[in-house]
């Protein structure tokens, strides 16, 4: 049944895909629009974790939505995403979005470079946070174990450690600001290059929601 | 057997928000100071953390934040006729316990009162006349007027980081704000929180009817803020548990995330948590305070020597502390003479009930403690009294804090209380209904007042406090009033049935109303009728500072913690200054 609806999809709005896309879609599931994220993103959006490309498989579809629309606006920044965000009308970006958050994929391996005390610490900020950092836990908006609070929180278990770390360094000296009330630059600016490193690797080392 | 501790120059007795300031500033002006807590030291991480903090069985219902009742509870009767019975579940106030003290489980509503409010008695009889209230009302002048409070209000506010829009700068009135409030030196810190739906109804509602809505001063904060104090917070998440629960975010200001950092790491001021004080301990004269004695959690009973004495505790618990001290002289109904536990006020807190169509989503559970919109048209003096027979007044606003799902479940007047009816309606009701608060004044009476009980005693063997109070007729007559002003702006925004809910007589412990307790030892310029001096400083004993929502004369429109906020910051002024460089003398006024 889901991949007739996905099927349905990609015929309504196969017209403003691009041909490479087209021919791709007859491949790969999910609406023409995602067959140009897939070609980086994975087939069911599994990621790239060494290239920092992050997993997109069952996450929040208004999450997603909404860093489409920021890519296309300016609001996050990132010259690749920026360029294949900005020719996505509404509708393209939705059938993305939802085609992602409704994959299913395989969780990446642990990271084999986080020592223990990365990991006891890391933890720690993901469960309880850090009273001298006065910094609270990440579970309390990313739910527990990271595994996310639709509509706004991402899940961050099983993401790509590197770039969970790239991502938390880019709210720490303020280059992405695409979040609500500064609360991801306000927690980020309490972070040191190695808490974020921990807590990167930690949230990696678990299985995806 | 007695263990006598070495001298101190300060104790503190109670570490919450008004002990943390204290102590702070004393602490960095070079003197040694003991914060005694009797609760439990606690702070955002580990303490507040989610999921945890989110049980609102454990906070709401079980009150999991609040002073122990199981070993010290309040007594409480209507009347002098009745026989008071120890308050066993806190519903109709909650005073906290712990590091930090109420303020963790606060709101977050930051207002100032009027200028009004501090001449009460002398603004009321000049324009109503001497004969307009009943008789039995003893409301007085604080003695210390908006004015001189003013910088003290600023400063606390800018400690907070309170987001909201001033509705008078020094005399000029500014759009968006409150037309009504007192002038203030300048904006707030931070501007207001987003506007929620309900609030953006209630404001157009009100608007057509020719009120003044303005939104809620917040201090759950709509952005980061770093504080005079160098501490910094961040933005709130609208998750809809401020009210009974401590924050998790660093975005609601409390003594744990504004000041406790600062005083902490001052190695004058030492916290003791688990002492449970017993006394103020007073010398031969009976003139002079020579420190505390106060039991520790394995039963041990020291003496602590200081020099000077602040009782910083839950209003009902200064009073309490007095009394078990000796300090001052106790009430007396009968004559009306003595001020220890005179003029208790409470506040008059109504509501009104707008249910909507089913496809208006009001999204009750997307609220901080402070995010409503709200109007003072109805609050204090702001309109004509004549003719009406009571004084006061009541803020009337969409100020609806949550939508937990336990506690929160509007249904219409004639809905079954119970079973297959009530669920549905819950089901239908739950996301349509908006609920204003009008929250009322309180007048002091001659029949209101807090003594020692002769008959229950705590877990260390004292008379706890007893509390006598019923609604007085003018504050019933006001609740009546205002409550007929919501019903007309629930109906003009388009609701299609509002129930008002005035307040009524007899008052009960038994339902949630408000922890806005005040009075007991009264600020004043007479000794006659007040327990402190304008500098909050005992006319009894001048090396005892009782400062709390205890020394309010009357209760006002608002939540009390901004006043109380900007008293606590007038009266270390005249300690630092003025008492502190001539110690043992009353400070002059």
């Amino acid at each position: 049944m889901g991949c007739l609806l996905a099927l349905g999809a990609s015929l309504i709005i196969a017209d403003a895909a691009p041909p490479a896309a087209k021919s791709q879609s007859a491949k790969r599931p999910g609406p023409a629009a995602a067959a140009v994220c897939q070609g980086c993103h994975g087939a069911n959006g599994e990621g790239a974790p060494a290239a920092k490309i992050p997993r997109l498989a069952g996450q929040s579809a208004d999450y997603l939505d909404k860093q489409l629309r920021d890519y296309a606006t300016g609001a996050r920044t990132n010259e690749i995403m920026q360029n294949f965000a900005k020719p996505l009308n509404e509708a393209d970006r939705g059938a993305v979005a939802a085609f992602f958050a409704s994959r299913t994929a395989p969780s990446i391996a642990p990271n084999p470079r986080a020592t223990d005390f990365q990991m006891a610490r890391g933890h720690q900020l993901a469960h309880q946070g850090s009273e001298p950092e006065r910094v609270q836990a990440c579970d309390n908006c990313h739910g527990p174990d990271g595994s996310g609070v639709p509509h706004s929180a991402p899940y961050l278990a099983g993401q790509s450690a590197d770039y969970l770390a790239a991502e938390l360094q880019s709210w720490r000296e303020g280059e992405r600001k695409n979040d609500a009330g500064k609360l991801m630059y306000s927690v980020a600016q309490r972070l040191n290059d190695a808490d974020v490193s921990a807590v990167s690797a930690y949230f990696a080392s678990l299985g995806a929601p | 057997m007695v263990q006598r501790l070495k001298e101190v120059d300060v104790v503190i007795v109670g570490v919450g928000m008004v002990g943390s300031i204290v102590a702070k500033e004393l602490a960095a002006a070079g003197y040694k100071v003991v914060g005694l807590e009797r609760g439990d030291a606690r702070f955002t991480v580990p303490e507040f953390q989610s999921p945890a903090v989110h049980d609102e069985l454990r906070f709401d219902i079980r009150k999991a934040l609040m002073q122990d009742n199981t070993r010290e509870p309040v007594t409480f009767r209507n009347a002098r006729s009745e026989t008071a019975l120890p308050v066993r579940r806190w519903e109709s106030f909650l005073p906290g316990t712990g590091l930090g003290g109420s303020m963790v489980h606060w709101n977050g509503q930051t207002y100032r009162f009027q200028a009004n409010d501090f001449e009460l008695a002398t603004r009321t009889r000049e324009r109503y006349g001497k004969n307009f209230l009943d008789k039995d009302v003893t409301i007085q002048d604080w003695g210390v007027t908006y004015a001189e409070l003013e910088p003290y209000y600023d400063r606390f506010e800018y400690l907070l980081g309170t987001s909201g829009k001033a509705g008078n700068i020094k005399g000029e009135i500014q759009p968006g704000g409150d037309p009504h409030e007192s002038p203030r030196s300048r904006e707030y810190p931070t501007p207001p929180q987003k506007e929620h739906f309900q609030g953006a109804l209630f404001r157009k509602a009100a608007t057509s009817l020719g009120y003044h809505p303005f939104p809620q001063p917040s201090s759950n904060l709509s952005q980061p803020y770093t504080n005079p104090e160098g501490v910094k917070l961040n933005a709130c998440v609208f998750c809809g548990f401020c009210e009974r629960f401590g924050c998790e975010h660093y975005a609601k200001s409390v003594p744990q995330t504004v000041i406790l950092p600062v005083l902490l790491a001052n190695s004058n001021f030492e916290l003791r948590t688990g002492c449970q004080v017993q006394r103020i301990n007073l010398d031969s004269t009976k003139k002079k305070a020579t420190g505390v004695t106060y039991i520790d959690t394995a039963g041990r009973e020291f003496e602590q020597p200081a020099s000077l004495v602040i009782t910083s505790s839950f209003a009902l618990n200064n009073v309490r502390m007095l009394l078990l001290s000796g300090i001052g002289k106790p009430y007396d109904p009968e004559t009306g003479t003595g001020v220890v536990g005179r003029n208790y006020a409470y506040q008059t807190v109504s509501s009104v009930a707008s249910f909507f169509d089913e496809d208006v989503f009001i999204n009750p559970f997307m609220a901080s403690g402070a995010s409503g919109t709200l109007i003072n048209d109805f609050a204090g003096d702001n309109f004509d009294h004549s003719g009406l027979g009571f004084i006061g007044g009541a803020f009337i606003g969409a100020v609806n804090t949550n939508g937990r799902p336990i506690q929160y479940h509007p249904v219409p007047p004639g809905t079954p209380g119970w079973g297959k009816g009530w669920k549905q309606a819950v089901v239908k009701h739950y996301n349509h209904s908006v609920m204003f608060s009008l929250h009322g004044s309180s007048v002091s009476t001659r029949q209101n007042y807090l003594d020692l009980d002769p008959t229950y005693r705590d877990a260390w063997g004292q008379p706890l406090l007893r509390m006598t109070f019923d609604f007085p007729q003018n504050d019933l007559k006001m609740a009546a009033y205002v409550t007929a002003k919501g019903v007309e702006i629930g109906k003009a925004m388009g609701a299609k049935q509002v129930a008002g809910a005035p307040r009524t007589a007899p008052y009960t412990t038994t339902v949630y109303q408000t922890t806005h307790n005040t009075g007991g030892t009264v600020i004043g310029n007479d000794p006659r009728t007040s327990v402190v001096n304008r500098y909050l400083q005992s006319w009894d004993v001048p090396n005892v500072f009782v400062i709390g929502a205890s020394a309010y004369p009357q209760n006002a429109s608002w939540n009390p913690t901004g006043t109380l906020g900007a008293l606590t910051y007038w009266a270390i002024d005249a300690l630092k200054n003025r008492y502190l460089k001539n110690p043992g003398r009353l400070v002059s006024a």
